[in-house]
């Protein structure tokens, strides 16, 4: 029997032991039917089970394809069975897409004037799914007859919606459609005008609405020549002049609104106490339409209406209840089209506070959520047009971190971030700091689960990254708290964060003023890490990224906190600090992550000018030379140099061995953060580099070193703090003896189009500019020595604070004969005008002391 | 406007029980929804909101006993919270439809499931009708012609 074998069928599948044993089913099922369809002779009956079988199949997601046109044929039968099943079946296995289609104009043509009105409803539904553009111009007339005649509300709803399609489908349909049997037939009429007919009603008028403003959108964008202007102006006026007649019907749209709003009547669309919820919200779109369309155009027509339609949304927004899911949805659409429109400011703080009390805590958790995030989502969205009102719930948002879900969590962060300014950064730095403690603690006290880890994971990034770029903006003047934030961030979260993160710690703790304070933190966190260090018991927590901190400000204020009152010399003195780090060294240096050798070697070589102990000067010289056979070649090359720095004494190291400067960074394209020093000079490190250790490998008189570290101390700190921060740490060193030996035999001459832009005493430079674009400059500087012979040409170049600039080797060497040229390549990007200051300092005859030429260069050009 | 683009039931096993697509979507774009989707919804716990992000849309998801219910909707267009009540409106209509409705009836019956869901939502799912009563009627109407026609088949 019928039903028995389609359920047999269906039992069987359920039934598979295995997944090899469902598919063998299936597949043999399968072919079944395609044999059987093909089969002309079979009965209907038969045929309807091997449909059903068919559509048992589609929702299995198997091929159905080979059933497309018997379930078409099917529709043909005259049996309501037969066609109930066939439409069903066509519905499902066609879409729009298909050319079969085209098979269907005729049956639906004949089924939209069948007397049996569930006939014409089943076709109705069927077109309103499956309308090409051909179907939509076919059978337009089917369905706008059924519209004029028919007084059944069935029918009529089901052909509204299929109208609404239609006109979506072809605009040109909306010309001939009866705009006014919508007023006269069918809004006037009570016993028509059934909800179902009034959501009809609501999606005919939409897709006018829509589909004009798609044209108005795509006539603008579009330039068109003269007559194809004219039509469009033709075609606007014909529009505006539908929109026209159809705004007649706004009074009598906002009036069923606002009474369904206010009764209770009929139980039938009681949703939770709310009156049809789903026909208010599609009332409020509808209107929300009109005015939107109105507003652009400025049509009186609409327009006049503007303020019973704030008011319309006041009294919704009052009498709505928002204790269930319902009245929320219709709370939440009001708020939509008050901040679509852009209404006047008190509706708009009206919908904020309405928005603000979906964050408060409800007693259904699940609803309580949904529309926590609805109400975060759209705060965000509308956070810039009432920055002040969404301030005011703060608390709420904040109360939101600590919710269940993830992403309710992310979006009350981007939304705290969104209203941080510089009066609330106090505060919400204190609820983030919070929020950072939970999340990294509950992170171990259970055990979660690898995709909660990365959540929580992201959530610490992203909050970490987002509250360094606050603090970059914005400073608060308190320096003292912003250091301790800052170490209680990195403390609780080091954790989650990337070493590469810490940099921006790095420069944000370099750069904060209050230095005495600075010491006193660091002096109290060294102890703290030492003791725990002697204590075996204490918990061993594995932060390297607070290591990292250490180490960096042992390298850089040893000194200082060795004579800070603050701190004990029993637990920190010269053995410890260099124990620590042997410790750390040790700890690390099997680990991927390459970036701590780095520190620690920077920091042992640092620490060597400011600790006076022997042993632990041997020890930490151990420190640089256990690397100076590591298998990377950055930090064996590192080692190697910095063992040749650490030998020098101690006058020699103490000056480009100093506490670092404050620098500023600078964001470039977003994401690549690019450091920059602040002052006369912004040359690039890996010049001065080579020359300091070109001289030290070259053994030259102790007279040019001296000369060297008068000329520019300052430089060779940029240079320490770039390699300190590069990513790449030793980057900046490979260079140092190949550029040297290729320097040799090159001779330059200057190019014809060069610019004479200095005559000094000593010196002449000349400018080429070799390409200019937006955002970089590439130029050369031509130095020609006029009547002695130079020596050792230091380059100190400076671009204003909106470039950057990079200089490239001085060619062929520092040093020129009388009448030669040496050739200095400059790389400017940025923006602004191009400025330059150079500064050359140099070294005459062979004379020891050393003797400068500065002037400024403005080239008329911007990039 | 209510325009859901596609209306997916899924068992906690992970198995399609009824589908249906409002907008026109490749066989294969059709499998990788469905293959994304499942394995998110149903390691959502309990406590999780039921909006997710997918791809360019949003996808509401409500859970009834075994079967999750799973719409995808249009951005900025749909309202989410809305979407939620239609999902419950299908529901309840079938839960009176079969009386107490269980998995077991949405998959030997699918095709009254399709029928009323086809009386609920039409075209590029939009709501057209928001009376349970209303629906059930005309489900129930049509039921008795097909049986009509059943027993004219019989007694000829």
């Amino acid at each position: 029997m019928v039903a028995s074998s389609l359920r047999s069928f269906i039992k069987d599948v359920r039934g598979a032991k295995t997944l090899a044993d469902e598919r063998s089913i299936i597949t043999k099922q399968s072919a079944k039917i395609r044999t059987k369809l093909r089969d002309d002779r079979l009965s209907n009956e038969k045929k309807r089970v091997n449909i059903q079988k068919l559509l048992y199949l589609y929702i299995l997601g198997e091929k159905t394809h080979f059933g497309q046109v018997e379930s078409i044929n099917l529709i043909a039968s005259d049996n309501f069975v037969d066609k109930r099943l066939g439409y069903l079946a066509t519905l499902l296995l066609l879409d729009e897409s298909q050319d079969l289609l085209t098979l269907l104009t005729n049956m639906l043509n004949n089924d939209l004037q069948h007397p049996n009105k569930y006939i014409v409803a089943l076709a109705l539904t069927t077109l309103g799914c499956l309308s090409s553009t051909e179907l939509a111009r076919d059978l337009y007339p089917d369905v706008e007859n059924i519209l004029r005649t028919s007084t059944d509300p069935y029918l009529l709803r089901k052909a509204l919606q299929c109208n609404a399609k239609l006109i979506f489908k072809d605009r040109s349909l909306l010309e001939i459609f009866p705009i006014d049997l919508i007023g006269s037939k069918l809004l006037n009429n009570q016993t028509v005008c059934t909800h179902g007919v009034l959501l009809g009603i609501c999606k005919v008028l939409q897709a006018i609405l829509i589909s004009l403003d798609n044209s108005l959108k795509y006539h603008s964008d579009s330039e068109l020549n003269d007559q194809d202007e004219q039509q469009r102006q033709k075609d606007l006026e014909q529009d505006i002049s539908i929109v026209k007649t159809i705004s007649e019907l706004i009074p009598q749209l906002s009036s069923r609104l606002s009474s369904l709003n206010s009764k209770n009547l009929e139980p039938a669309y009681d949703v939770q106490g709310i009156q049809d919820p789903f026909l208010q919200c599609e009332l409020i779109v509808t209107l929300k339409w009109f005015f939107k369309i109105g507003n652009n155009l400025k049509l009186e027509e609409i327009t006049q209406h503007n303020s019973s339609f704030d008011y319309l949304l006041t009294q919704l927004a009052t009498n709505t209840s928002s204790a269930k899911n319902p009245g929320n949805a219709i709370l939440y659409e009001v708020t939509r089209s008050i901040f679509e429109l852009q209404l006047s400011q008190p509706l708009r703080v009206l919908g904020i506070n309405i928005l603000a009390n979906f964050l408060t805590p409800t007693k259904n958790s699940t609803i309580g959520n949904n529309v926590k995030y609805v109400g975060l989502n759209t705060l965000i969205k509308v956070v810039p047009e009432e920055p002040a009102a969404v301030q005011r719930y703060r608390k709420f948002i904040s109360q939101c971190l600590y919710d269940y879900d993830i992403s309710i969590k992310f979006r009350a962060l981007a939304l705290t971030f969104a209203i941080m300014n510089e009066q609330n950064l106090k505060e919400l730095t204190t609820e983030l700091v919070k929020f950072l403690e939970q999340i990294s603690s509950s992170h171990y006290n259970y055990a979660t689960s690898y995709i909660d880890m990365d959540d929580s994971k992201d959530l610490v990034v992203y909050t970490v990254d987002s509250l360094l770029r606050k603090f970059e903006i914005f400073s608060n003047g308190d320096d003292k708290a912003e250091m301790d934030t800052l170490l209680t961030i990195l403390k609780k979260t080091g954790n989650f964060i990337d070493l590469e993160k810490v940099n921006e710690f790095l420069i944000a703790i370099n750069n904060i003023d209050d230095l005495q304070h600075k010491i006193n933190t660091f002096s109290q966190e060294l102890s703290e890490s030492f003791n725990k260090k002697e204590n075996k018991n204490a918990p061993f927590e594995n932060n390297t990224c607070m290591d990292l901190v250490l180490v960096w400000c042992l390298g850089e204020y040893a000194d200082l906190i060795k004579l800070n009152s603050y701190t004990d010399s029993t637990i920190l003195n010269d053995t410890s600090i260099v124990q620590y780090l042997l410790e750390l060294n040790d700890r690390y240096r099997l680990s991927n992550d390459t970036r701590m050798i780095h520190y620690i070697l920077t920091s042992a070589l640092k620490l060597s000018a400011k600790i006076v102990d022997k042993q632990a000067l041997e020890n930490l010289r151990q420190i640089i030379v256990s690397h100076s056979k590591d298998a990377n070649l950055m930090i064996q090359t590192k080692s190697v140099q910095y063992e040749l720095l650490f030998n020098q004494p101690d006058s020699v190291k103490k000056l480009f061995l100093q506490a670092m400067p404050k620098f500023e960074k600078k964001i470039m394209d977003g994401t690549e953060a690019n450091l920059s020093y602040r002052g006369l000079a912004s040359s690039k490190p890996h010049e001065t580099k080579n020359d300091i250790l070109l001289d030290l490998l070259g053994d030259t008189t102790t007279t040019s070193k001296v000369a060297q570290s008068n000329a520019a101390p300052e430089k060779k700190n940029s240079d320490l703090l770039s390699e300190l921060l590069a990513s790449s740490g030793g980057s900046a060193n490979t260079p140092a003896t190949s550029g040297i030996s290729a320097a040799t035999n090159e001779t330059i001459s200057l190019p014809s189009d060069s610019v004479l832009i200095h005559e000094g005493n000593e010196l002449q430079v000349y400018e080429n500019i070799i390409d200019i674009s937006s955002g970089l400059a590439h130029l050369e500087l031509y130095i020609k020595a006029k009547e002695n012979e130079i020596k050792n040409i230091q380059p100190l170049c400076a671009v204003p604070k909106t470039q950057k600039l990079t200089l490239s080797q001085l060619r062929p060497g520092n040093d020129i004969g009388v009448g030669e040229f040496a050739k200095q390549s400059l790389k400017i990007s940025g923006s602004g005008k191009l400025k330059l200051r150079i500064k050359l300092s140099f070294q005459k005859n062979g004379n020891a002391a050393s003797e400068s030429e500065q002037f400024d260069y403005k080239l008329d050009k911007t990039i | 406007m209510s325009h859901i683009k596609y209306l997916l039931l899924v068992s906690r096993q992970g198995k399609v029980r009824l589908m249906q697509w409002y907008t026109p979507l490749t066989p294969k774009q059709k499998t990788k929804i469905i293959n994304d989707l499942t394995p998110l919804i149903l390691t959502r716990k309990p406590k999780m909101c039921n909006i997710l992000e997918y791809n360019d849309h949003k996808v509401v998801y409500r859970r009834y006993a075994s079967l999750y219910f799973i719409c995808g909707i249009t951005n900025n267009q749909d309202n989410e919270l809305l979407t939620l009540e239609i999902i419950h409106r299908f529901v309840e209509t079938m839960d009176t439809y079969f009386g107490n409705v269980c998995e077991l009836d949405i998959i030997f019956h699918f095709d009254k499931a399709y029928d009323i869901l086809n009386e609920l939502i039409m075209c590029d799912g939009s709501m057209a009708e928001s009376s349970k009563k209303e629906i059930l009627n005309n489900i129930h109407a049509m039921d008795a012609i097909q049986n009509n026609d059943h027993l004219d088949r019989v007694l000829s």
